[in-house]
């Protein structure tokens, strides 16, 4: 085992490594590669195995038939897909909606994480933080249902408060323009809080060595939050924006699918509804199969254009 | 202390060895059968049906074990809660572990499974069972799949569409109970505009509705609609929103709408809250099935006697184009049978004799009130279901949704508690209702283009007609989301259900 370490401890030098060819460097460091085995094994039976069922996306899937046995049909899900009239209704709220979401939602936590970091009375910012962690635990079916008494024309908290100052009521929950604020808001609500705890993480490496140079130049706090603070956390804002990037098309069934009612569908409609009300509950496998074949590659495309764009800005990227 | 756990322990372990000792028995006893004349061996099935109750009947319910004794069978029932049973249903598909019998409804995923070859054929094999064979044969074809019956229905009243009423309210305004659609207009603006509950408070409001589609279905039949599908001048058959007395309902609800006597926020209320207002006595209509009303009665006043009844009912109110109701379509859903768990066709005798069995009187009794000594006690013949006093614990556990997996084929055959007045009255209706409901041409028939994609034809069109009723969009906007239907499939969709009509009026 000792030798393992020392071994170990030269791989770390990039020179060494490259002259080592990958038989040798397979056989050097066996045993850390038999760590790796569980972790890889995992990725290949939970990950990689399932993706094979992606196929039905070609086949014309009868659940009974079973896998082999159904017909292959090619491209002809994703045609009807494209033919859809509705797909782009429904790709339009999609990207709307997901544009907001990375505009809106993204930058919820960050700044919430820098207006905690400028708190300096300890006991004050723990309390604070643990309250704001509080939503994150709720379930949708809760949020949802928060909403829904806070915001309904018959009674809602929300209503009667608007009502007692303008004398008119704002339908939030039956109108198609409040909705996407009212799926931000509740984004924002549910998860911001709890998405502050990498960054903070990230603020506190940060050197007070670095702040009190700063003061010393003579930097107020908008200063050094801007000069120090920020470029201290871009790295981990620009990996979490590229994995941000990958899920760039998930809105999230739960909570769409509980907000959504025949007065908002119309700017509701969004993949991942779609994918359940055509492949869970009209059984049509295939179809739905390929609409989140449809979602992954565009997925890709995102993640890979926003990794080039952060390469070409200079900052470190996740691969 | 230790001497009584002693003793429990042994008693367990005797009791324990006298159950391996029954089973080992019984299933000797099987055998020996089996060897004698092989009819009589004990058949074991598994049941997946919907639940209903949060902790329905299980195996140690002796309910179940008196049906398993009269039926000579061992059912293992599988529950599924009724809000996930379409998605327990299809994901059991895909898994191919099939149970024996399936209560199926015919959706997109058991048709096509069926036309696969998942599910017995069961067409030329009813008639050869005493209960089965006298099945109803409208019923009967509006469950079939390409002419075919893929399962035994669970029978339904056809005419049990209504609409529960606040009389309390009508006695105290001095109004009759409406029987025109303008009658209905008027007591709705009355329990709206004219203080019904007599508090001198404006707290009150003609009928509630949810964010279920129904009350609407119910209601556009009285206004003369078609019931889904209708025949247009050509004598084709064209979709009900296609018809001018569908508009006409529609201006109707508008009306409502407009003029404040349906809760402003139905759109959006959940259907778990809907009896609410009725309960609270906020609202005084409620347009559902009739044997609702006895329901709210109760959670009214627990117990109700013909003193204190708040709500009566009323079947239909007539509209411009006469008496016309919306009849259910007879049956909830139908036992299939799995090809892959019964594969012989002697099996699938076994099991249709069990079905059969399912239906007689002894069994529908144990299904729908339980045991006699253990969950009910007859006196004078006058049944007292007693486990359901006390919140009923006893009965939930033990006897609840054992009615799930009945057909109630030729009719329904339980004994029943003493009828109150509102029960007497809405069962009276449903036979009367019968008279006057509008069948749907179109409800055996299947088009492949809807089971493709029905779910977004339908959301089309009712997620237009309730931004119509609301005034979100206008005439011209409600034919314009027509054409998206036309364009999303549902040209398509005529077409086909049009052809397949032909094809089933030709075989005939």
């Amino acid at each position: 085992m000792p030798k393992v370490d020392v071994d170990h401890s030269t791989s770390i030098e990039p020179i060494s490594v490259r002259k080592v060819s990958k038989w040798k460097m397979l056989k050097r460091d066996k045993w850390l590669f038999l760590l790796l085995l569980p972790g890889l094994i995992w990725f290949l039976v939970f990950k990689y195995v399932p993706m094979w069922g992606a196929l039905i996306a070609f086949k014309d899937y009868s659940p009974y038939l079973g896998f082999w046995a159904s017909d292959w049909v090619g491209f002809t899900h994703f045609e009807r897909l494209f033919q859809n009239p509705d797909f782009y209704r429904i790709l339009k709220n999609t990207l709307i909606l997901a544009f907001y979401e990375t505009i809106f939602v993204f930058p919820a936590p960050i700044i919430l994480a820098l207006m905690l970091n400028e708190i300096r009375f300890t006991k004050y910012k723990r309390i604070i933080q643990t309250v704001i962690y509080i939503p994150n635990f709720m379930s949708w079916v809760i949020v949802a249902s928060l909403s829904y008494v806070f915001l309904t024309t018959s009674g809602g908290a929300v209503n009667v408060i608007i009502e007692s100052l303008t004398g008119q009521t704002f339908n939030f929950l039956s109108s198609p323009e409040w909705f996407r604020s009212m799926i931000i808001g509740q984004q924002i609500w549910k998860d911001a809080g709890f998405g502050t705890i990498i960054f903070l993480a990230a603020l506190s490496g940060v050197s007070s060595e670095q702040y009190e140079a700063a003061i010393v130049d003579g930097a107020g706090r908008f200063r050094r939050m801007w000069h120090v603070t920020l470029p201290a956390i871009r790295n981990v804002i620009v990996i979490l924006l590229i994995l941000r990037m990958g899920n760039f098309l998930d809105q999230g069934f739960q909570q769409i699918y509980l907000m959504t009612n025949s007065l908002n569908r119309s700017v509701a409609d969004v993949f991942d509804v779609y994918i359940y009300f055509s492949g869970i509950t009209q059984g049509a496998f295939s179809h739905s199969t390929a609409v989140g074949l449809f979602k992954g590659v565009v997925g890709i495309i995102l993640i890979l254009s926003t990794r080039y764009i952060a390469k070409r800005l200079n900052q470190e990227t996740l691969f | 202390m230790k001497k009584t756990s002693l003793g429990i322990s042994l008693g367990l372990f005797v009791f324990l060895l006298a159950g391996c000792n029954n089973d080992s028995n019984s299933e000797a006893n099987a055998d020996a059968d089996s060897n004698s004349d092989g009819g009589e061996e004990r058949l074991s099935v598994s049941i997946m049906a919907p639940s209903f109750a949060a902790e329905p009947a299980g195996e140690d319910s002796p309910a179940l074990q008196a049906i398993e004794e009269y039926t000579n069978t061992d059912i293992d029932l599988q529950f599924v809660a009724n809000a996930n049973y379409e998605d327990r249903f299809n994901v059991t598909l895909a898994s191919g572990e099939f149970p024996e019998i399936m209560v199926a409804n015919k959706e997109p995923s058991f048709i096509n499974a069926a036309r696969d070859g998942a599910f017995w054929d069961l067409t030329d094999h009813l008639d050869d069972y005493e209960n089965l064979s006298q099945a109803n044969e409208i019923v009967l074809n509006n469950t079939t799949i390409d002419g075919r019956i893929y399962g035994v229905y669970r029978a339904r009243p056809l005419g049990r569409n209504g609409a529960a009423i606040n009389k309390q309210w009508l006695d105290n305004l001095g109004l009759e109970m409406p029987e025109t659609i303008e009658e209905f207009h008027e007591v709705l603006r009355a329990f709206t505009n004219d203080d019904p509950n007599q508090s001198g408070k404006d707290d009150t409001y003609g009928m509630v509705v949810s964010e279920w589609e129904g009350p609407w279905n119910t209601m556009q039949v009285w206004m003369g609609a078609p019931n889904q599908w209708g025949f247009d001048e050509n004598n084709k058959l064209a979709p009900d929103f296609t018809f001018d007395e569908y508009r006409e309902a529609l201006v109707f609800f508008k009306e409502l709408y407009d003029e404040g006597l349906v809760n402003e926020d139905f759109a959006v209320m959940d259907s778990g809250q809907w009896t609410e207002p009725l309960v609270n006595q906020e609202a005084g209509v409620f347009v559902d099935v009739l044997d609702a009303a006895n329901r709210i009665q109760n959670q009214i006043t627990e117990g109700y006697t013909e003193e204190n009844q708040i709500l009566d009912v009323f079947g239909a109110v007539e509209g411009p184009h006469g008496l016309h109701t919306l009849p259910t379509a007879g049956y909830a859903g139908m036992l299939a049978i799995s090809k892959t768990a019964v594969e012989t066709e002697e099996e699938l005798k076994r099991v249709l004799q069990f079905l059969d069995d399912l239906n007689d009187e002894e069994v529908q009794n144990l299904a729908y009130i339980g045991v006699e000594g253990v969950h009910h006690e007859i006196v004078d013949g006058v049944l007292d279901i007693t486990s359901q006093a006390d919140g009923g614990t006893k009965f939930e556990s033990e006897v609840s949704d054992l009615n799930q997996f009945q057909m109630a084929i030729p009719e329904e055959n339980f004994m029943e508690q003493p009828q109150t007045a509102l029960q007497e009255k809405a069962a009276a209706l449903m036979e009367e209702n019968m008279e006057f409901v509008v069948a749907n041409p179109a409800e055996p028939l299947i088009s492949p283009t809807y089971t493709e994609r029905g779910q977004q034809l339908d959301n089309i069109i009712d997620d237009a007609r309730i931004q119509y009723i609301v005034g979100q969009i206008d005439d011209a906007e409600f034919d314009a989301e027509i054409e998206r239907w036309m364009g999303a499939g549902g040209t398509e969709y005529i077409a086909e259900i049009n052809q397949a009509y032909e094809e089933s009026q030709a075989a005939e």
